[in-house]
């Protein structure tokens, strides 16, 4: 029961990251219509951005993340304005192609900027825990839970309240009649990738602090997020975060159990704890592409 | 259907309808829809293969080099190539699908692997010939992709992407884990398929050639008879259909074409390209192991379609030559040339960029600037300064 | 053919100039110039000889690699400046490749440089040359393995030093249970899921066989995993007392610092290449100082009693000032003296070929490292005998390279009775 417990608890860890990964993506979908790979370079240079505020430059740590946050916002902005913009109303597939293109960029910077070993990160949390009947619980995942229940509450509260938030959700609607209506389209697309790029460097704070290491590797992170993505719907803050939860949660009983499990089944083969939360995904994009809470893809004639 | 869809050839390019009709490709790009291409009179001109006599005289040219001139070159370029030449054989099979049928596919690397792994069995260890491994390489590939194809290709856009993605890591799982046939995580070596083609053991009246060359032969003569084969499926019926089917879905169905059984004919035929073309990585490489198969290897893959030039055959084999020989060039600059901010191979850090980082970076920074600046690829400006030449004294 | 010719010496203008005239002999025979001069071969024109080197110089295990390649380097310099080169006379050049610590890179640059040297003085990482091997046996060239996989005891092609991993196995736990009040302890390992890893689980195999215990549980991960936390529950689930771990330095770093995360504090025994010097400057050093131990060989940095170690640092001041006091580098030293040994042999026996470099391995008699390491018996190959012994180092902050001796002369009877394959 101990383990079952521990287990459910690190998934959910495992799941909050994810969540806030993907409301990264989901930022931008929304208002954009495109799944941005370059995520994953967002939350590296967030992540490296922190290490750079907190351990270069001393900054305390609250001060550091909300720096990284900041740099995040504006690479986001910078990344849209000079990238992005030129590619609206061109094919999906060649805007993908741009975001992994910039996922490269970003990448290869990064590891030339601050090499490809490890750096710690000088988060207050450490190796910190706290023991609840047997079950350790890392202080730093605690926060992180925390951390992405807050930044959902702040989508929900955007996107329902303010008139901005508003604004996006009409122009993710339709384009052309939210311009009738004097919403600049420009202004969304860029507030969507500063408000990704924020998240995303929060979400690189979190998986690269307690005992994790920082180092180039980390944006395979958003790849792993992908299944989250698409269980909990391309298009809902909601479904992003019960997607994560649920997938990380499924992972992590996978990888703990995975021993017990191969016993009875070993043509699972090793490792199939990595692999489940993919063939998760490609189950549901069978049964229903647009995920648990997305909404259905409508194709006009 | 008119005559006018085949001369989409050349530039034509991508259609703006790949993906699922969201905000952003909605509105369609103004500007650029020249064909860059002489205008083609005659129905029969459209399906030749080789249209102009500058044409023949150009491949007459390459074929002569091909047989001789390569002779002179160092093993060193005779191995990127070689390495250039396979991944041109695949590059033309991911044109096929993404460049004239519009599915956009990142799960390329998948069915190389499955290619490169039937040879492992079959070439190296059973000990077939390679008159047998290859074709059959490339027909467990083909089925392979006609099983998978119409379960990824319900989807579309953005979800075809991310479903190919899943078929990517759900691949190199069974391959750790198949370990019977692929050698598990440790790799397997496929260096038994073909020992023979080592042309530094052969002696011909006294000629003597580097152990590359007979590589280097056989890996251009298959990717011109690649480039045969796609060139007759693209200016007949089915490729007509195919591009039907990447400019707009909807009217090729409403005209009569059946969606599903072109996509997954164009599905099933890249993938026997790839699988090919992943026998031959294999064996001349002399060793796979699962992980080579991965995102990075398909993204490479879309890399060369994209510098080459999507939806031309001419194009993909373009884009394979440079994506293919780029980790070379930049391994010889930087050993005979100090490169600002790149650390050289002479060990410890005199520089910043490690060449593996620039080469990654020097891919990403390719692709982004292509398709902003020049979204048809390489092939399109060969095209534009074509058509300068045979205007001239009127080109402007 | 005339017309011919002027292409073909186009297209060499365009290649690159001077691979072109050691590739078109690449093929291993040199043509024989008679008197006491040694034949120019692949790799060797006359007076210098060229040494392959694959290592990782980027990605995460580079940190393994660069002070290897160094400890490479000291040597052939000392080697070159001061002995006049191999035999007095023939000076010694590494052409250094990026393998990335990947199996598949490593064999595509092992393939690119084959032809222009005439052996490999490094081949870095159990992956990597289980990769290359296949084709070093086709191509009919030697290497020296930058591993200690026991596999390689009996191969021909390879140039082993250093006791295997599966003795530094069996040597760590015989010690390990042998201390007062552990001899019920729960071993478990935890293991890279590659051919490195299975090379010390095959020596905790052997060793539960021998001295009767069993292994409770198995953890896995990648060479590149960053995230631990199913591991760790594994072992700690199990009730794991004592655990051998195989892994590289940067995800020592990440298993262990999970598991100190979790409140977890196990004996740890790592295989000698877990640990690297800079892991004491990262928070882990205290979990590390009470949790975990090196099994390696060897002594001390800067042991001025040992004759090798005292050399050593003063050539290490000499020629690679920046180089930090580190045991990879220590390692790679080694290496490059059983190379110049192997060479000075194919010298004595007239012949640089790739062919001469495997009969000068079969006539060696033996290895030796002034104290460094162990003494490697060499002949034919079923005759190698390497060394047993080992020494489990504990990590101390202050010490030099971060490692103090806990146990030296470690040289269990299982150890004794371990057989290699061939």
């Amino acid at each position: 029961m101990t383990q079952f417990l521990q287990l459910l608890f690190g998934g959910l860890a495992l799941g909050a990251k994810y969540s806030l990964i993907v409301l990264g993506f989901v930022v931008i979908y929304k208002a954009t219509g495109v799944i941005n790979f370059a995520q994953g370079g967002l939350l590296l240079l967030g992540a490296y951005l922190a290490y750079n505020a907190s351990q270069t430059w001393g900054l305390p740590f609250a001060l550091a993340v909300l720096v990284a946050m900041a740099g995040g916002a504006l690479v986001g902005l910078v990344v849209e304005f000079l990238i992005l913009r030129r590619m609206v109303g061109q094919p999906t597939f060649a805007v993908i192609m741009i975001t992994i293109g910039l996922l490269y960029v970003i990448e290869e910077v990064a590891t030339s900027i601050w090499g490809a070993g490890n750096l710690n990160l000088g988060d207050p949390w450490g190796l910190q825990s706290v023991d609840a009947g047997g079950v350790v619980i890392q202080v730093k995942d605690l926060w992180t839970i925390g951390l992405a229940a807050a930044v959902l509450l702040a989508f929900f509260a955007l996107f329902r309240y303010s008139r901005v938030g508003v604004a996006m959700r009409a122009t993710a609607l339709d384009p052309e009649a939210a311009l009738a209506q004097g919403i600049s389209a420009r202004r969304i697309f860029a507030l969507s990738w500063a408000i990704a790029g924020a998240v995303a460097a929060l979400a690189g704070v979190t998986a690269a602090s307690g005992s994790a290491q920082l180092q180039p590797t980390l944006s395979i992170l958003a790849l792993a997020a992908f299944p989250a993505m698409i269980l909990g719907g391309l298009d809902s803050p909601g479904g992003a975060v019960i997607g994560g939860l649920l997938i990380g949660v499924a992972q992590t009983m996978a990888a703990g159990y995975q021993v017990n499990v191969l016993d009875r089944l070993p043509w699972l083969g090793d490792g199939f704890d990595t692999v489940l939360p993919y063939v998760v995904m490609v189950l549901i994009l069978l049964v229903r592409p647009y995920g648990l809470f997305g909404s259905k893809e409508v194709r006009r004639v | 259907m008119t005559t006018a869809t085949p001369a989409q050839e050349g530039a034509g390019g991508i259609g703006s309808r790949t993906g699922i009709p969201t905000s952003s490709n909605r509105r369609r790009r103004l500007g650029r829809s020249s064909r860059n291409r002489a205008m083609v009179v005659r129905y029969q001109d459209d399906l030749r293969i080789f249209p102009s006599l500058p044409a023949r005289v150009g491949l007459a040219a390459l074929a002569l080099f091909w047989a001789f001139g390569s002779q002179g070159l160092s093993s060193f370029w005779l191995n990127a190539l070689t390495y250039a030449a396979i991944a041109a054989i695949a590059a033309i099979g991911l044109n096929l699908l993404t460049g004239y049928t519009g599915q956009v596919s990142l799960g390329h690397a998948f069915f190389l692997a499955v290619g490169a792994y039937a040879t492992a069995h079959f070439g190296a260890e059973v000990g077939w010939s390679i008159f047998l491994w290859l074709p059959v390489a490339g027909v467990i590939g083909g089925v392979v992709g006609a099983i998978i194809g119409p379960f990824a290709l319900r989807l579309r856009g953005n979800y075809l992407v991310i479903v190919t993605l899943g078929m990517l890591f759900l691949g190199e799982h069974i391959f750790k884990n198949w370990t019977d046939v692929t050698g598990g995580g440790n790799g397997i070596s496929v260096a038994g398929a073909l020992p023979t083609l080592d042309t530094s053991k052969f002696d011909f009246l006294g000629q003597r050639w580097d152990r590359n060359q007979g590589w280097f032969w056989l890996s251009w003569a298959l990717v011109a008879v690649a480039a045969l084969l796609a060139k007759n499926i693209v200016r007949t019926r089915p490729g007509r259909a195919m591009q039907a089917i990447r400019d707009r879905d909807l009217a090729a169905e409403v005209i009569g074409v059946s969606l599903t059984r072109y996509k997954i004919a164009a599905f099933a035929v890249s993938s026997a390209f790839a699988a090919v073309a992943g026998a031959l990585y294999g064996s001349f490489q002399g060793f796979v192991q699962p992980s080579d198969f991965g995102l990075v290897l398909s993204i490479q893959y879309v890399a060369m379609i994209v510098i080459g030039g999507v939806g031309t055959i001419f194009g993909g084999i373009l884009g394979a030559v440079v994506v293919g020989t780029l980790p070379f060039v930049i391994q010889e600059l930087s050993s005979n040339y100090d490169l600002p901010l790149v650390s050289g191979d002479k060990g410890g850090l005199n520089g910043y960029i490690e060449i593996a980082s620039l080469n990654k970076m020097l891919y990403g920074l390719l692709i982004v600037l292509f398709l902003i600046f020049e979204p048809h690829g390489l092939a399109a400006v060969w095209f534009r300064v074509k058509a300068w030449f045979r205007t001239w004294p009127f080109s402007y | 053919m005339t017309a011919l010719l002027a292409l073909s010496l186009l297209a060499a203008a365009c290649s690159s100039d001077k691979k072109t005239t050691t590739s078109s002999s690449s093929s291993g025979q040199g043509n024989s110039s008679g008197g006491g001069a040694l034949a120019t071969t692949a790799g060797f024109d006359g007076t210098t000889i060229k040494l392959g080197v694959i290592t990782p110089q980027t990605g995460p295990v580079k940190l393994i690699g660069d002070p290897l390649t160094n400890g490479n380097r000291v040597w052939f310099d000392y080697v070159n400046k001061e002995l006049g080169g191999i035999a007095g006379k023939y000076k010694v050049e590494l052409e250094v490749v990026d393998s990335a610590y990947d199996a598949t890179k490593g064999v595509q640059q092992y393939n690119a440089i084959k032809g222009d040297v005439v052996m490999f003085a490094q081949i870095l990482g159990t992956p990597v040359v289980n990769a290359v091997l296949s084709q070093l046996k086709r191509d009919g060239l030697a290497g020296q393995p930058a591993t200690l996989d026991s596999l390689w005891v009996r191969e021909p092609n390879l140039v082993p030093i250093g006791t295997p991993y599966q003795i530094q196995a069996i040597n760590s736990m015989s010690w390990y249970l042998g201390e007062p009040g552990n001899k019920d302890k729960k071993v478990c390992t935890a293991i890279q899921d590659d051919p490195y890893g299975k090379a010390g689980q095959s020596g905790i195999d052997f060793a539960a066989k021998e001295m009767g215990f069993t292994v409770a549980t198995t953890a896995k991960f990648g060479a590149t995993d960053t995230s631990f936390t199913a591991q760790v529950s594994q072992l700690k689930t199990a009730g794991c007392e004592v655990i051998f771990l195989v892994a590289t330095p940067t995800t020592t770093g990440g298993l262990l610092g999970a598991a100190a995360a979790g409140g977890y504090a196990p004996q740890w025994i790592g295989q000698s290449p877990t640990f690297i010097g800079i892991l004491t400057k990262s928070p882990l050093v205290d979990y590390l100082e009470k949790n975990y131990v090196v099994a390696s060989e060897g002594v001390t940095w800067g042991d001025e009693s040992v004759p090798g170690m005292k050399d050593l640092v003063a050539r290490q001041k000499k020629y690679a000032a920046d180089q930090a006091p580190d045991y990879y580098f220590v390692f790679g030293y080694n290496e490059a003296r059983a190379v110049t040994q192997v060479l000075e042999k194919a010298v004595a026996l007239g012949d640089l070929s790739h062919d001469g470099i495997l009969k000068a391995i079969t006539s060696l008699d033996k290895l030796t490292f002034d104290g460094l390491t162990g003494d490697y018996g060499y002949g034919p190959v079923t005759d190698r005998n390497p060394p047993r012994v080992n020494t489990i180092f504990k990590v101390d902050r202050n010490a030099p390279g971060g490692l103090a001796v806990l146990k030296a002369g470690i040289e269990s009877d299982a150890a004794k009775k371990f057989t290699f394959a061939g």
